[in-house]
């Protein structure tokens, strides 16, 4: 028991240890010195004595960018758990209500439609929220209540998504639309500032706490419907919580980072690998896990390429291995 | 305890059964047997409120289950499945306390009292030391077992089981039995029951406790009583349309009661 528990301390450092060593990171060499004193004066206010390009790009770009790594991986890690508690199915990620594929469709158009960044935030939340509302219209044709039905509507309405995006794609001025499209769907946060956190913390930090209000109650109702609505709780409500928490989680992420894909599927999957099935450990852990293995990403990539890498061509990449080396190293609370 | 009044459940114009009556009371079993498809687990439903009778009323303590909340009415009835198929590997102490949730605040898990409720639990089945295993690498008589301390931690005065034996080889299936005859009579509740086995309800009969079994076929409970008034050829008969035979052992001057099914009624000996 006390061994668990200082597994499970270590993983909660991770995500803050790993925010630390982001901000030496990226193509501006700077000092561990300098960067310990901007950090210095950044809390001192005692901005007289270092560098001033130095100081803003420590707290004004690494700064927002590695918060806004944790809260968006965090969120998307804390929804995959719930959403597979909720539909008994270890395959389901945090955008099988159709979320991701909503957002990008609104993301696209705004493209086409608008110039600026805001409206793309603005498009792809609305739209994340319409396509999930969409699926649950769905999943409730003959007033059914199952929750596979829920899950065909999600699928369904992916794919309705998916090929809007390639018309948007296809009608798409090649030259600055197009890229600029493909460029989101890939996921970035290339445009990460205090502006992008303050506009997408408030639905992922509501959706994370209403996530973790409910987290024992997930287990529950991952013993399927019949029986957790005779051990006493409403199916109806707590479905309805998990979703809607889980939907705000998501669609703030996607709307600033564009679609990130695998946190949502993986991260819940090794955090039982290491914490087991208890969703009371497993959703805290997710959220660790997952800001720090976005972080680690994107870390990775400004390592690598010493600009901009698209997110989603390294997640898998570099959490693939490390996801089959947990694999053949852990037994405990992984499938058999 | 609890009393059906006319129960009926059709799916739209397709009736499953109707004028059902029956009343459990205190450390009393009720083995509901009948063919494939007669409506035993609908029967069942309706009573746990996860169907709604369309005709009759069910009352728990003198009132409509209609007029129960969801967490109330897990504080009065537990259920056990059949199988429980999770999709997640959790460990045992982590099912058994599920059985709190009627207990538990919205917003919050189980605290150390509930924990030490579901220990004892396990304990009572016989299952002490089992709290860090996995669900899915015990065996089926052992599983069934830990639903039964996960009803126990509910903590009702009634349990309804959906055939808890139906996959488990003769060993597995007594030591079922024999947690659920210790149950009734140690912890005083009563047991509803669906069965494929007639031989269950004499074998309640046979450890002494107040059994009933009703035969539930043609859209109704045609048999109500005791086991050996019951579940005697003809009923059998014309319940199953089979032949069969009721057989009977003394030991220590006891009497057993058997029931062997012989052969369909087409077929001769």
């Amino acid at each position: 028991m006390k061994n668990k528990k200082i597994v499970r301390i270590i993983i909660y450092l991770l995500p803050i240890i790993l925010v630390f060593i982001s901000l030496f990171i990226g193509r501006y060499q700077i000092s561990i010195n300098s960067v310990l004193n901007i950090l210095k004066a950044g809390i001192t206010g005692n901005i007289d004595s270092v560098s001033d390009i130095e100081y803003s790009l420590i707290w004004d770009v690494r700064m927002p960018r590695t918060i806004l790594a944790i809260l968006v991986g965090g969120s998307l890690g804390i929804s995959g758990a719930a959403l597979q508690g909720l539909f008994r199915n270890p395959l389901v990620d945090s955008g099988i209500l159709g979320v991701s594929s909503g957002a990008g469709f609104g993301a696209a158009l705004a493209i086409i439609m608008f110039s600026g960044i805001f409206p793309i935030y603005l498009f792809s939340f609305a739209f994340s929220l319409v396509a999930v509302i969409l699926s649950i219209r769905i999943g409730r044709i003959n007033n059914s209540n199952s929750a596979i039905l829920l899950v065909l509507g999600g699928v369904i309405i992916s794919s309705i998504f998916s090929s809007l995006i390639s018309f948007l794609k296809f009608i798409a001025d090649p030259y600055n639309e197009l890229p600029s499209i493909i460029f989101w769907l890939m996921g970035s946060l290339a445009n990460a500032s205090y502006r992008e956190i303050l506009i997408s913390a408030i639905p992922m930090l509501l959706g994370i706490s209403g996530l973790l209000a409910v987290r024992w109650k997930v287990n529950v109702l991952s013993m399927g419907e019949r029986e957790a609505q005779t051990l006493g709780i409403n199916i109806k409500v707590y479905r309805w919580i998990v979703i809607i928490f889980s939907t705000l989680a998501t669609a703030g992420a996607v709307a600033v980072c564009g679609i990130i894909s695998w946190i949502g599927l993986v991260i819940p999957h090794i955090g039982r690998m290491i914490v087991g099935n208890d969703n009371r450990y497993l959703m805290p852990v997710s959220i660790a896990l997952g800001g720090f293995m976005l972080l680690i990403i994107d870390d990775f990539g400004r390592i690598l390429t010493g600009g901009e890498l698209p997110l989603n061509i390294l997640t898998a990449l570099i959490g693939g291995p490390f996801y089959i080396y947990l694999l053949k190293k852990t037994k405990e609370g992984a499938w058999r | 305890m609890i009393l059906l009044e006319n129960v009926g459940f059709s799916y739209g114009k397709n009736e499953i059964f109707n004028n059902i009556n029956l009343n459990i009371k205190k450390e009393e079993i009720l083995c509901v047997i009948g063919p494939n498809g007669s409506g035993k687990s609908t029967l069942l439903d309706c009573i746990l409120g996860l169907k709604n009778a369309n005709n009759g009323d069910i009352y728990i303590d003198g009132k409509s289950i209609k007029k129960y909340k969801i967490n109330e009415l897990a504080k009065h009835i537990a259920y056990i499945p059949q199988k429980q198929t999770s999709s997640f590997p959790f460990k045992i102490i982590d099912m058994v306390v599920m059985g709190r949730a009627a207990y538990v605040n919205s917003f919050s898990g189980p605290n150390e009292e509930d924990l030490k409720i579901a220990r004892n639990a396990l304990n009572y089945v016989g299952l002490s030391g089992f709290e860090n295993r996995f669900f899915t690498e015990i065996s089926g008589g052992e599983a069934q077992l830990v639903m039964i301390a996960r009803a126990i931690t509910q903590d009702t005065k009634l349990i309804l089981m959906d055939e808890p034996t139906s996959h488990l080889d003769f060993h597995n299936e007594l030591m079922v039995l024999e947690v659920i005859s210790k149950l009734v009579k140690s912890k005083k509740i009563s047991v509803i029951m669906a069965t494929h086995f007639p031989n269950h309800a004499y074998f309640f009969q046979n450890e002494g406790i107040n059994t009933k079994v009703g035969i539930l076929y043609e859209k109704r409970i045609n048999y109500l009583g005791k086991p050996d008034e019951i579940l005697i050829e003809e009923n059998i008969k014309k319940a199953f349309k089979i032949k069969s035979k009721v057989l009977n052992h003394y030991e220590d001057n006891k009497k057993y009661n058997y029931i062997v099914p012989l052969l369909t009624e087409k077929r001769k000996l």
